[in-house]
């Protein structure tokens, strides 16, 4: 056989049994990698590399030094998964080094990580001042994960005591102008539905690049044809207004009659109305 | 515009939130927000009985204003 040939064969084989032994050995990113993981990586990747262009040896050699660095690291993950104190020993445990405000100078001296290593990895994270930290733990993977004092994290809607409404993932249901039928049925929509709110935006499906429907039923698409303007959604700001201009008539109405009973209809009905614009309020943003 | 008239544009506009309310509610996938919608339509509901009878009771009382 010609050498070219055998090259040829060996390249592509390889390449396969290298993409099924990575894709086996786990998802995780290279950042995610320990040590040893990321070894075995790159021996695999060497020995195909020296496999290919080393003609004289036989390919089976290869296939078996693949496997057992294939098979060892797998062996390793599945028992990592099963025991903890195995993970521990082989992945290595995660190290306080900020506790209470206060840095763990002997646990940073243990994990070889220096002052300016901590100061880095924190403006990193957008702290410049270690006294905004509450705690700190070096990861196994050599990141630092920080969680700031309660008066340095960002303001959440639960902090101010905010009502917000429940919302799941938007659904894309037109891609490149064409109908995705599944995410629609994750709706319990079909496409009469959406031909119909296609039509309320004036617009045709072929001219749609993307389109998401949200939690609360509506559409919004973008376009091909940039200079065509979509209309935003306003059904749902208009309701509240409505709502709100008609809590405003009924007490108006309350004070301009004479007539006793009347005035306290309004008046239950203004504050029934309130009532349900407080509540409805949040789910119309 | 006659406090009949602007009754009844009101009771128009009532109506008019109920059946929004309603479409929002049968639109949503949302649990919670479907029962939020609900619970304002029933209160928009009575609110809109209490308004027809006012309607009904002030075309009365202004005849003249009848076309």
């Amino acid at each position: 056989m010609q050498d070219w040939v055998q090259i040829l064969i060996r390249s592509v084989t390889l390449l396969v049994v290298l993409f099924f032994f990575t894709k086996w050995l786990g998802s995780k990113q290279l950042s995610q990698l320990n040590i040893f993981e990321y070894i075995t990586g790159v021996v695999l990747g060497g020995v195909v590399a020296i496999h290919i262009s080393t003609l004289d040896s036989p390919i089976y050699y290869a296939l078996i030094a693949m496997f057992v660095w294939f098979l060892i690291p797998y062996s390793v993950e599945l028992i990592s998964l099963k025991s903890k104190t195995f993970r521990n020993f082989m992945q290595g445990k995660s190290t306080v080094v900020i506790q209470n405000g206060k840095i763990m100078e002997d646990n940073l001296k243990k994990e070889h990580y220096s002052t300016d290593d901590l100061l880095e990895s924190l403006r990193k994270k957008d702290i410049f001042k270690v006294a905004d930290v509450e705690f700190a733990l070096l990861e196994p993977t050599g990141e630092l994960s920080v969680l700031p004092k309660k008066e340095n994290q960002p303001l959440t809607a639960k902090d101010v005591g905010l009502k917000v409404a429940p919302e799941r993932e938007p659904q894309t249901v037109i891609m490149d102008g064409k109908v995705l039928l599944e995410p629609l049925a994750n709706l319990s929509l079909n496409t009469n539905w959406l031909e119909t709110e296609l039509e309320k935006l004036n617009v045709s499906i072929e001219n749609v690049f993307l389109g998401q429907v949200d939690t609360h039923g509506q559409l919004t698409v973008d376009l091909y044809d940039d200079k065509i303007a979509v209309p935003t959604p306003s059904q749902k700001p208009l309701l509240l207004a409505t709502m709100k201009k008609c809590q405003a008539d009924l007490e108006m109405f309350a004070l301009a009659t004479e007539n006793e009973k009347v005035k306290q209809m309004y008046e239950k009905n203004s504050q029934n109305l309130q009532k349900a614009i407080e509540n409805v309020q949040p789910y119309l943003k | 515009m006659t406090v009949g008239s602007q009754v009844k544009s009101c009771y128009a506009s009532i109506k008019g939130i109920e059946a929004t309310l309603s479409t929002l509610a049968s639109q949503t996938n949302e649990k919670e927000a479907r029962e939020v919608f609900r619970n304002a339509e029933t209160i928009i509901a009575e609110i809109k009985e209490d308004m027809e009878k006012q309607v009904i009771w002030l075309s009365q009382e202004e005849p003249q204003y009848k076309q």
